[in-house]
């Protein structure tokens, strides 16, 4: 047995289960395993709240207790943004009509709305977890956005080609517009849904929020522009999606600034 | 590993159960329930922050926080890394809070060091605190969870928000950081810094 071993046994059991055969030759022949157990084993002797603290505490939770409902299942708040995603796309789609579909070849749009819907639904799985403490995750609710964002730079940049364009910036901002009009009200929407939960994490659940709705934004403007230039895309439709991220963790930021402050003021 | 169900008796039976009838406003359960997890989320505030009193304000304050947030545990769903989650975060809000009074009073030139355990002077074992005081936060954090408040790599994992393998890799980490450090005479040097927080 290795000092290496005993850092498994330490991590995959609660405490100091230390007390095998093997173990405790092992323990018998290294000093330093046997200090550090040692030290370890006090970390749970640290000292414990005073009485009357407790009692305070039990005094305030009581004196303010009321039935709560517990928060509904996950599936019903994938539903709602599974609701809410649609009804954004539907929407936006319907008064530019359907150019940008219509000049997708099969395999574009499998590819572009295939990612789409996977990133969709990895964010709002994400930030339905982050509505409850201690949710068990696929995916680090941080890396996420990173990683999402990153697929679908790799799958735009692969899927188009470059085409020469006059108008880049004016036909770009217009296309920016139209997708920003769909994504900020479906962030706000999916903000309002979240808020149901308990918020510990204030920036990441808003650029999750901010990134469901640049999604939206952006499969809105993928159903209605027909302009296939790779730069157009990369830089107008995308950009949809990392302004509306970014300003979800503002957003975000917000909230925690006004919660610290309102704290502060209380106490 | 140990599953996470398992791992949650560490802290009495029926915590869910409490948890359940807190949530139904049973004054009996919610009292049971601070009584039960405060003893534990104390000593993961003071195993990490090294300081009893402020321990005793984040117990506070994330018993409230647990009050507010309490109908977003859903029953059957393991208790603790809902609470530590909570407790964490807590955590996290203080260390800031003390980041920002210690930038605003930089005239005291040394940081006190934290209040010595008159027990542990008298051995020849650094205390936990002072020792895990020289760890990465994160390291830092893991270790107190595993170690001190017995959680499982599970728990952890979800209270961190997570993989288990990253849990695992920090603990390691930790262990290894410790084991250097407990060399006498790399311990020697580490401690007139005042343990660096």
């Amino acid at each position: 047995m290795t000092c290496r071993d005993i850092d498994d046994l330490m991590s995959s059991a609660p405490g100091n289960p230390v007390h095998t055969p093997d173990t405790v030759e092992h323990l018998v022949s290294c000093e330093k395993c046997r200090t550090l157990i040692s030290v370890l084993h006090e970390g749970g002797k640290l000292a414990a709240p005073p009485e009357g603290q407790i009692k305070r505490i039990q005094a305030r939770i009581v004196e303010t207790l009321k039935p709560v409902r517990p928060l509904a299942p996950s599936r019903f708040f994938l539903f709602a943004c599974a609701i809410i995603f649609l009804c954004i796309v539907a929407i936006g789609a319907t008064p530019f009509g359907m150019n940008g579909w219509g000049a997708l070849s099969t395999m574009q749009r499998i590819a572009v709305f295939t990612t789409l819907a996977a990133s969709a639904v990895l964010l709002a799985i994400s930030m339905i977890g982050q509505m409850v403490p201690g949710s068990k995750y696929a995916f680090a609710p941080t890396a996420l956005p990173i990683g999402i964002l990153t697929a679908l730079t790799i799958v735009l940049a692969a899927t188009f080609r470059p085409h020469a364009e006059p108008d880049f910036v004016a036909d770009g901002l217009t296309c920016m517009r139209n997708g920003l009009t769909y994504s900020i009200p479906a962030a706000l929407l999916f903000w309002l849904l979240v808020r149901r939960g308990a918020i510990l994490y204030p920036k990441l659940i808003g650029a999750a929020a901010g990134g469901l709705g640049g999604l939206a934004g952006l499969s809105v403007l993928e159903i209605n522009c027909s302009n296939m230039n790779v730069f157009h895309i990369l830089v107008w439709h995308w950009g949809v999606v990392l302004i509306s991220s970014a300003a979800g963790a503002l957003l975000g930021a917000a909230v925690e600034f006004i919660e610290r402050w309102r704290s502060q003021k209380l106490s | 590993m140990q599953s996470g169900e398992a791992a949650c008796t560490s802290a009495g039976p029926d915590i869910e159960q409490l948890m359940s009838r807190y949530q139904q406003a049973d004054a009996g359960a919610a009292a049971a329930l601070v009584a039960t997890l405060s003893p534990q989320l104390h000593r993961f505030f003071a195993g990490q922050m090294g300081s009893v009193v402020e321990a005793e304000d984040m117990l506070q304050d994330a018993w409230l926080r647990i009050h507010r947030a309490r109908h977003t545990y859903r029953p059957g769903e393991p208790l603790l890394p809902w609470v530590y989650a909570i407790a964490r975060r807590v955590r996290v809000d203080n260390y800031r809070k003390r980041q920002r009074i210690t930038s605003r009073e930089r005239a005291v030139e040394v940081l006190p060091e934290p209040a010595a355990n008159k027990a542990e002077e008298t051995r020849n074992l650094p205390a936990f605190e002072d020792l895990v005081a020289s760890l990465p936060e994160n390291q830092r954090e893991v270790l107190t969870m595993l170690k001190v408040n017995e959680l499982s790599l599970e728990e952890v994992a979800r209270a961190t928000s997570s993989s288990v393998g990253a849990v695992k890799q920090k603990a390691h980490r930790a262990y290894q950081r410790l084991r250097s450090l407990l060399d006498q005479s790399q311990f020697a040097q580490l401690m007139p810094k005042g343990v660096a927080k």
